[in-house]
């Protein structure tokens, strides 16, 4: 059979797909102009990591390569941790930073565009907007260093890139106080290994904290139905 | 922070988070007719690319028009009729202030904002559609906001909460948001209080200004029959911001930390002292 058109072939795939009982439209409620485009991998949803981490280690568990002077900071900052909980920066309600965010344990709603990926986490209501269009500024190490960075990301293949950097230093990278300096880049990966769930990888490099960049990593679960709560710091922490 | 543009509204905008001045109802007002008298001669700035054509399709980023006269709509914001009851509240703040003593509200506090307070504070608002809802992110601390496009009622036994439970429908091309459920710690504006039983309807819509740019026009009716004598109703117009997704480095909506660096937070009381 021949296609008349792209398009006559795109409504025939689309047919097709429907009456083969496919997968409820992933992108419904999205304007035509928002849509990603046919295959783009949906992670659009509610989410939830399935086991809490609390210290990161690299892919094969072990710890971070920390340089000395980090690995003192990182010392005392366990051990402020273990004497008073509130020495914690985001007991203050300060932000929790990269990729501290992604390990909170609060789901993450994931509202996603052709052009755009929205990460909105129950925790303090805190968002990230992810632009896949603007590239990252030339000049972000003059820009005002900020809790959550400047982020750029991009598709490669079925893979979710997303590159972040021009970080404060008062941040922690995880729950135990791991430290990091102003010269922190993250790289975060998103991957859909099943239709609910995602394979998530971050790379650290920041050469002030540690000797080389590495690689750690998470599971996200998609929570069908859940409706994020308000969560709201500075009521519960009567800061 | 690199953003000449914006700087204004944040002075602007800490100002009226902070309900330092009087008569909060004119005071957005106020506001605007400042920034239209200063910024009359650029209002091509207002739309560097036309918004979305689909005239349901609000994805994007809006900021309150610096030009809300150019829809024509030149009558001034009308002021809350209140009982005696919403009366005897405005008194107590207001003479509360003139003592020096402001009663801090929820943003003060770092809290989020109510509603209708929230739509009125002047930051940036970006729109994003999912399947189900429809999400309003504000920058203004962080707010969000979740439009269930797939509930027609708040679920039974929802929670109070500071920014309630929002149910969204389609009129036409105008989206219709219905708010309650919010608790008792916000406020209508800086000095305009509320009762338990607030409700906020929001009717957003496109419309053309007088220059043929697209505005996000939004009608919101404020109904509160313990303090408000009659539903209060208020249209803000919103200008289609894509030059903010380059310019100020984050799409468009910057990073707000009200925790970080709070100048204005109040005492156990809820007082802020006049510094």
């Amino acid at each position: 059979m021949t296609m008349k058109s792209p398009l006559i072939a795109l409504a025939l795939a689309v047919f097709a797909a429907a009456s083969a009982g496919a997968a409820p439209d992933p992108w419904a409620g999205l304007p035509a102009a928002q849509r990603p485009a046919l295959g783009t991998p949906a992670l659009v949803g509610v989410w939830a990591m399935p086991k809490r981490i609390t210290a990161l280690r690299t892919l094969d568990g072990k710890a971070p390569p920390l340089l000395p002077a980090a690995l003192a900071l990182y010392r005392k900052n366990a051990a402020a941790l273990k004497a008073d909980p509130n020495s914690d920066p985001v007991a203050k309600c300060w932000m929790h930073g990269v990729p501290r965010l992604l390990y909170a344990p609060y789901p993450v709603l994931i509202a996603q565009e052709k052009d755009r990926i929205n990460f909105v986490h129950e925790v303090n209501h805190t968002f990230r907007i992810i632009s896949l269009k603007q590239p990252m500024p030339k000049d972000v190490a003059d820009l005002d260093p900020l809790w959550l960075g400047y982020s750029a990301g991009h598709w490669a293949g079925k893979t979710l890139v997303i590159d972040s950097t021009g970080f404060n230093d008062r941040s922690w990278l995880d729950y135990s106080g791991l430290p990091h300096s102003e010269k922190l880049s993250v790289r975060e990966t998103y991957r859909l290994v099943g239709p609910n769930t995602i394979e998530g990888r971050v790379t650290i490099t920041d050469p002030l904290t540690f000797s080389k960049p590495w690689t750690t990593g998470f599971t996200l679960v998609r929570k069908p139905g859940y409706e994020l709560k308000e969560s709201v710091c500075s009521r519960d922490r009567k800061m | 922070m690199r953003r000449s543009k914006s700087l204004k509204y944040a002075c602007i905008a800490a100002l009226a988070v902070a309900g330092l001045a009087s008569a909060a109802a004119a005071q957005d007002l106020s506001i605007i007719e400042r920034l239209t008298a200063e910024d009359k001669a650029d209002p091509k700035s207002f739309e560097p690319t036309p918004p979305p054509s689909d005239p349901r399709d609000f994805t994007g980023v809006w900021h309150v028009s610096r030009f809300p006269k150019t829809q024509g709509d030149t009558a001034r914001q009308p002021e809350p009729v209140f009982t005696a009851m919403g009366a005897a509240e405005v008194k107590r703040l207001v003479d509360s202030e003139a003592g020096g003593r402001v009663v801090a509200d929820a943003g003060t506090q770092c809290l989020p904002h109510g509603m209708p307070r929230l739509v009125f504070s002047p930051y940036p608002i970006r729109f994003t559609y999912m399947p189900g809802k429809i999400v309003m992110l504000h920058e203004v601390n962080h707010n969000v906001r979740i439009v269930h496009m797939d509930r027609s009622a708040p679920p039974a036994g929802e929670p109070l909460s500071f920014l309630g439970y929002s149910v969204g429908r389609w009129e036409g091309n105008t989206l219709v948001v219905v708010t309650t459920i919010l608790n008792d710690q916000t406020r209508i504006e800086a000095n305009v209080p509320r009762g338990p039983k607030l409700k906020v309807t929001e009717r957003w819509t496109k419309a053309k200004n007088i220059f043929g740019a697209t505005d996000l026009a939004v009608t919101v009716t404020t109904e509160d029959p313990d303090f408000l004598a009659q539903p209060w109703t208020r249209r803000l117009y919103f200008a289609y911001r894509s030059d903010l997704e380059k310019n100020l480095r984050s799409d468009g909506v910057v990073e707000y930390s009200c925790e970080e660096n709070n100048r204005n937070a109040p005492g156990a009381d809820h007082i802020v002292t006049a510094k």
